[in-house]
């Protein structure tokens, strides 16, 4: 029985060491480091919709209005996604309100009109729709994520064009913080205002989406008409889509067009169009002569059809006309405030033919935080051309015209390549 | 019925003595008890003082001995029972002996310390012993857990029946520095060169004792044994007779971490007979069938940097986790969006923001737990019939074949399934010599790859590549997300659940379907092991000392073995048929005693056809401090020859080509005119060439020396040693990338060009060191307590250098343990704790810090006189405390059972 007690405790001093080792073995140890890159938690605060509805952010009060028109509301709160987001200022909103409704809101109309009209009828969801997904950028980017390099940083909208033809298809936008920071040519005013989502930056005009292609202002131009006629001759004998037409009514193309007006083409056709002639020729007959000093001299009667005139198809080939056409084109999109202050060159469309063409000359003169002049300077002319300084809308504007495939900018001189 | 039997056969046995045994006309007869117990005593040697004649009694204790002479002394002994001799006058009376238990330590005798018998007290090296009494006490479910209770053992635990054992440095699943030896058969899977001993070994009721040498010994068992070998002796049916069984029912996964709660059955079976004096035969099987621990590591891993990092499946688009599969398979979907960007130019500058670093994406891969089969099975059969042609020279033919199912750690995870082998012996034994011839024949069976075979699982329900592949898919759906705004995070989750549409559930018959065809394929369509390879070995040993005692005790021998590497391509350079691998090798050994010295010198020359052939020489010292006190000094050297897989292996991996160290690679790839370089230099922008080199056998010179001894009246037995070793011509494998046009080699290589991993021999030495120490102490009234702790170390290991050392600085066993007490001494438990340090593990799949581990396994048993049975109630991992012994093996928790042994001794 005594032994029976000894074994009883011998069993229990066991027991318990046992219960002593009890939790000792560890589980999988958690690996520590670098913590993963790609957690992204939901920033804390409010989203960026919430932020913008605050009476905190008055001075975006108009811009609110149209968010709300716009139904993108829940898209700007939604915490799960990240976006940047730009934000016309009251002042913007006003002015833009203003032009269009063609001054039926009159400029010096207290906010509430604004705010009434942006909520009516009169202002169609659509186009609100259109404006906001427009100044959405999927993705947070911060003023020192955009670079100040040439050409602008083209990011994607929310605006999908064309669905149909892919999910990934989105008309985009162009920053840059060379000269200051700009959205296309539109100044930002007011940058890096967090949100939990995101961030927005105020800028200081409404940017509207492109809704046409640069070969709609070409073609309905009434000072391009020389530039009309020229790419269409460049384009004969050639089947689309190879053509300079089809690539400006490319949505997938990215282009500069630095338009020379007729008058800039007259003066130099004037000039070309005698020499070819003297050339063929001409000088060596009377009647012929006349014709050719009349057809050279006479400014006024010389049409667009000149690159239609049969007898000049050999001054005026086909390839001749496109590599002057093409010099006048970058396969980047240049706004005026995004060039360099002195002058850079850059390589055109006619560096694909002529791979080591020094290109065309850039410069813009700023005043303040404006550009006041700018030029271009083709290498074989004897001065810069400059650019004709006017950013409004079309049809009276006439640089830094914002299109689906493109810019343009309208200018005094024909540039030669040679 | 079991009388008249009996009777017949003692008639039958009665006739054919007086017939061939005419010269021994006196019978004696008898019964052995046990004093304390009453239990008939069996397997007790019985024999004539003064002559070689002796018998063992049976199953039931009886014996019959036969003597020319009378008065004649009759020696009974047996290990745990005291020496008694009686003396008989008269062969009329039936002896009734009652034979007195011992509790003494230090009596055992072992063979393969110096090949003869000799006292385990002097010993000349590092040995340990087991033997069946204390597999009898064991708490280990399967008697081949003891041998992790040993001094100096670290066992890595690939899955339930899955246990490889090692000795100074190195474990890991696939030991190749560590032999086992079955009845002595090397047991190693010729193809797979992983011993197999757990599976296709000896069943519990047949092991008659395992004795481990650590440390080097290849001296006297070949090539192979740099760390140490283990030799398991299953008993003789002259010796061992009657019909034994033990049925072994328990439960697992008793917390349902890793599955519901599942029984766990074994059942083994052991029948002995000897027909005749001269004739005897066994009868062993085993069943085991359970559902295996598993795998459950699922933290990320570094795959090119071999290390653990942080991160999931949620949080890291490359996620690769350890105990996933099918994740290995990953690819930079910068080149998808640099695709798009070049498709949509509008978006490129878009696109490359998110392309500044690489982003790489895993395929999706399931989990071990999804796709491993949960049945574990092992069965087991064997036999041999033994013949003694006279006196003193038995001959004996034996098969061992088992089958199984089971899991196995190697460069991924291995479903061993259906796999086969057999091992099939023709021995002849006299007290001089030896002659042994045998076979393995293997066949992998069914066993495939996981990994493998899940990444080529995926490819069948979604081709990774290409234009609507499975990574294209997900680059473009990951950058439409980005394009709607969302996060990193979303965008991966979103890119997955598109790419991943179609992927087959685990559980569906589509799941099943696919898989298994695709496990069936070998690397690297599928994940199939098609391995038939086999070994034959012959090989004998004769001691001359009676010729030579006045000079010295001699032993020489030699063997010849060759290896048929079968694998019809699919793991070996063998499409043009097998490959054979021939090896010859012999020993001498010389030992003569210089009063309390005796020394012993060893030499043993081995030549593989592939390789220089290789003199081992081996000295030792045994001196007799007094009694039962003995120090021990050794000097050896070890090698090994390049395992069959370092010389032919030749798979196809995906991501990385695994070739052997044969000179016919040279020609197959093209070393010559294409060469390879080290592709980590390449990765740092350096260029270094790597030509292909010869590959030499490794060697390993050892010293040790130990203290063995019994003090305080023989009441404490105390093993200590301590070694030192230097390895030269380390085997390791290093990284070498080949252009895979034929060109110059660029950086770009390191991800274009073709990776092979080649086997070669690392420049320098490395050094190992160490020291274990044991303690056995005899309490009262039977009580026994032991505690070992060892040490295991490596230095002098070259920067950036893997050596695969896998052991804890320390390890500590103690147990507590009674073979009889209380009422007639018919009960018995005992407790074994173990601890190992915490260590770094390098492994194939997967290397990490393994925390430390402890473990209390526990019984206690009731012997039941009248049945000749045993009742046992046992626990391993008392506490169902999970642990792992390697990164990526499955994490082990509690194992209860009750078993039911009848016959057991």
């Amino acid at each position: 029985m005594k032994f029976n007690k000894k074994i009883k405790i011998a069993c229990l001093l066991v027991l318990s060491g046992a219960a002593v080792l009890t939790a000792c073995n560890k589980g999988l140890e958690q690996i520590q480091g670098t913590t993963p890159v790609s957690v992204i938690l939901p920033g804390s605060g409010s989203a960026l919709g919430d932020t913008l509805k605050s009476s905190a952010r008055a001075n975006d009060s108009l811009y609110f209005k149209i968010i709300v028109k716009s139904g993108l509301l829940a898209t700007l709160n939604n915490k799960a996604n990240e976006y940047t987001v730009f934000v016309p200022t009251n002042a913007a909103v006003r002015k833009f309100v203003t032009a269009i409704t063609g001054g039926a809101v009159p400029a010096a109309a207290p906010d509430a009109v604004f705010s009434a009209f942006l909520s009516s009828a009169s202002f169609p969801a659509a186009s609100a729709a259109g404006i906001v997904s427009y100044n959405i950028i999927p993705q947070k980017l911060l003023s020192t994520n955009i670079p100040a390099s040439f050409p602008n940083f083209q990011y994607p909208t929310l605006i999908n064009p064309a669905p149909s033809i892919s999910a990934l298809l989105r008309l985009t936008t162009f920053l840059s913080t060379r000269n200051g920071a700009w959205v296309n040519n539109t100044p930002i005013v007011s940058l890096d205002n967090l949100a939990a989502n995101g961030v927005f930056h105020e800028i200081a005009n409404v940017v509207v989406p492109p809704t046409t292609f640069l070969w709609d202002r070409i073609n309905a131009d009434t000072t391009l008409k020389y530039l009309k006629a020229a790419i269409i001759r460049a384009d004969s004998g050639t089947v689309a889509p190879g053509t300079l037409v089809g690539a400006l009514l490319n949505i997938g193309a990215n282009l500069t067009v630095y338009a020379p007006t007729d008058s800039a083409f007259q003066v130099t056709l004037s000039g070309a169009i005698y020499q070819a002639l003297v050339a063929q020729g001409f000088p060596a007959g009377g009647s012929t002569f006349a014709t050719a000093n009349s057809l050279a001299t006479g400014r006024d009667s010389i049409g667009p059809t000149v690159f239609r005139n049969p007898l000049l198809f050999k001054a005026l080939s086909a390839q001749k006309v496109k590599g002057l056409i093409v010099y006048h084109i970058l396969g980047v999109r240049a706004f005026n405030n995004n060039l360099p202050t002195t002058e850079s060159y850059f390589p055109t469309l006619l560096n694909g033919a002529i791979p080591t063409h020094p290109g065309i000359g850039l410069k813009a003169v700023f005043t303040g935080s404006f550009v006041s002049s700018a030029t271009v300077k083709g290498v074989a002319n004897a001065t810069a051309a400059n650019i004709l300084i006017n950013p409004l809308p079309a049809p009276s504007g006439t640089s830094d015209q914002f299109y689906l495939n493109g810019v343009l900018h309208k200018i005094d001189q024909v540039l030669l390549p040679q | 019925m079991r009388k008249i039997t009996s009777y017949l056969v003692t008639l039958i046995t009665a006739n054919i003595l007086v017939i061939t045994a005419f010269a021994q006309n006196v019978t004696i007869s008898g019964n052995v008890q046990n004093s304390a117990t009453t239990e008939n005593a069996a397997a007790v040697s019985v024999s004539l003082k003064g002559y070689e004649t002796g018998t063992y009694t049976d199953d039931k204790g009886n014996f019959t001995v036969n003597t020319k002479v009378l008065p004649a002394t009759l020696i009974f002994s047996s290990i745990g029972y005291q020496q008694q001799e009686v003396s008989v006058t008269s062969a009329a009376a039936f002896l009734k002996i009652k034979f007195v238990p011992s509790n003494s330590l230090g009596q055992e005798v072992v063979v393969s310390a110096s090949r003869v018998p000799q006292k385990i007290l002097e010993s000349p090296v590092s040995i340990e012993r087991v033997n069946a009494a204390a597999i009898r006490n064991a708490p280990a479910a399967n008697f081949y857990d003891i041998v992790s209770t040993l001094k100096g053992v670290d066992v890595t635990t690939s899955s339930l029946t899955f246990k490889t054992p090692t000795t100074r440095g190195f474990g890991g699943s696939g030991n190749t520095r560590f032999n086992q030896l079955v009845d002595g058969m090397d047991n190693q899977a010729p193809g797979l060169n992983f011993s197999v001993g757990a599976i296709i070994g000896l069943n519990e009721l047949d092991i008659d004792n395992i004795e481990l040498l650590s440390g080097a010994s290849s001296a006297l068992y070949g090539p192979g044994g740099m760390n140490g070998t283990m030799l398991m002796t299953s008993k003789n049916p002259f010796k061992y007779q009657g019909l034994s069984f033990v049925v072994k029912q328990g439960i697992m996964h008793t917390d349902k971490r890793e599955r519901p709660t599942s029984p766990y059955y074994s059942y083994s079976l052991r029948w002995g007979k000897k027909i005749s004096q001269k004739f005897a035969f066994k009868i062993t099987t085993e069943f085991i069938q359970a559902k295996d621990w598993i795998g459950t590591d699922y933290r990320d891993y570094n795959r090119s940097a071999a290390k653990l990092k942080a991160g999931d499946r949620l949080t890291d688009p490359g996620y690769d986790g350890v105990n996933t599969y099918g994740d290995e398979t990953s690819a930079d979907i910068r080149q998808v969006l640099n695709g798009a960007a070049a498709a949509v130019p509008f978006l490129a500058p878009y696109i490359s923001t998110l392309t500044g670093k690489p982003i790489v994406v895993s395929r999706t891969g399931y989990t071990e737990q999804e796709i491993i089969n949960p049945n574990t099975v092992n069965f087991k059969l064997g036999g041999s019939l033994h013949y003694k042609i006279s006196d003193g020279t038995e001959a004996s033919v034996a098969a061992y074949w088992g089958t199984g199912n089971t899991i196995y750690t190697g460069a991924s995870r291995y479903t061993i399934k259906d796999f086969k082998m057999g091992q099939y012996k023709l021995e002849f034994i006299n007290k001089n010599w030896l002659l042994r011839a045998y076979t393995t024949q293997e066949n992998a069976g069914g066993s495939f790859n996981l990994a493998a075979t899940t990444q080529n699982f995926n490819e069948a329900w979604k081709p990774s590549r290409g234009s609507n592949g499975w990574f294209a898919q997900y680059g473009q759906a990951y950058l439409g997300s980005k394009l709607n705004g969302a996060t990193d995070y979303d965008a991966h989750v979103a890119a997955r659940a598109i790419a991943d549409i179609g992927r087959p559930k685990v559980g569906t018959a589509t799941f099943t379907n696919l898989y298994d065809s695709v496990s069936k394929l070998p690397v690297p369509l599928g994940g199939a092991l098609l391995d038939r390879s086999d070994l034959y070995n012959v090989e004998g040993n004769y001691n001359l000392s009676s010729l030579t005692k006045r000079f010295a005790d001699l032993l020489i021998g030699g063997n010849f073995r060759k290896y048929v590497l079968n694998s019809q391509g699919t793991l070996f350079a063998d499409t043009a048929g097998p490959i054979g691998i021939r090896e010859v090798g012999a020993y001498i050994q010389a030992s003569k005693e210089f009063g309390i010295v005796k020394l012993t010198a060893s030499g043993r020359y081995d030549k593989n056809e592939n390789f220089k052939g290789r003199l081992t020489p081996r000295v030792t010292a045994v001196i007799k401090l007094a009694e039962n006190n003995n120090f021990r000094l050794s000097y050896q050297t070890a090698y090994r020859f390049p395992s069959t897989q370092q010389q032919w292996i030749n798979l196809d991996l995906v991501s990385y080509k695994l070739i052997g160290g044969n000179d016919a690679f040279r020609s197959i790839y093209n070393f010559d005119g294409n060469p390879t370089y080290d592709r980590d230099s390449l990765r740092h922008g350096k260029i270094v060439a790597t030509p292909f080199t010869s590959l030499k056998p490794e060697s390993l010179s050892s010293f040790e020396a130990g203290y063995k001894g019994l003090i305080m009246d023989s009441k404490l037995l105390i093993d200590i040693y301590t070694y030192f070793g230097e390895y030269t011509d380390f085997l390791a494998r290093r990284n070498v990338v080949q252009s895979k046009s034929g060109s110059a080699i660029t950086l770009g290589d390191t991800s274009q060009g073709q990776t092979y991993s080649v086997p070669i021999n690392s420049p320098g030495k490395i050094k190992t060191y160490g020291f274990g120490i044991g303690l056995d102490y005899r309490l009262p009234l039977n009580f026994g307590v032991s505690v070992n702790a060892a040490s295991d170390n490596l230095s002098n290991v070259p920067n950036n250098f893997t050596t695969f050392f896998n052991s804890p600085k320390y390890k500590l066993n103690a147990s507590l343990g009674n073979t009889g007490f209380g009422p007639q001494k018919r009960l018995g438990f005992s407790v074994a704790y173990r601890w190992q340090d915490s260590f770094y593990y390098d492994g194939d799949l997967a290397s990490g810090q393994l925390p430390s581990v402890q473990t209390v396994d526990a019984q206690v048993s009731i012997k039941l006189p009248k049945t000749k049975s045993v009742l046992k109630v046992g626990a391993n991992n008392l506490l169902n405390q999970y642990y792992y012994n390697g990164i990526g093996n499955s994490n082990i928790g509690g194992l209860y059972y009750v078993s039911f042994g009848y016959n057991i001794y």
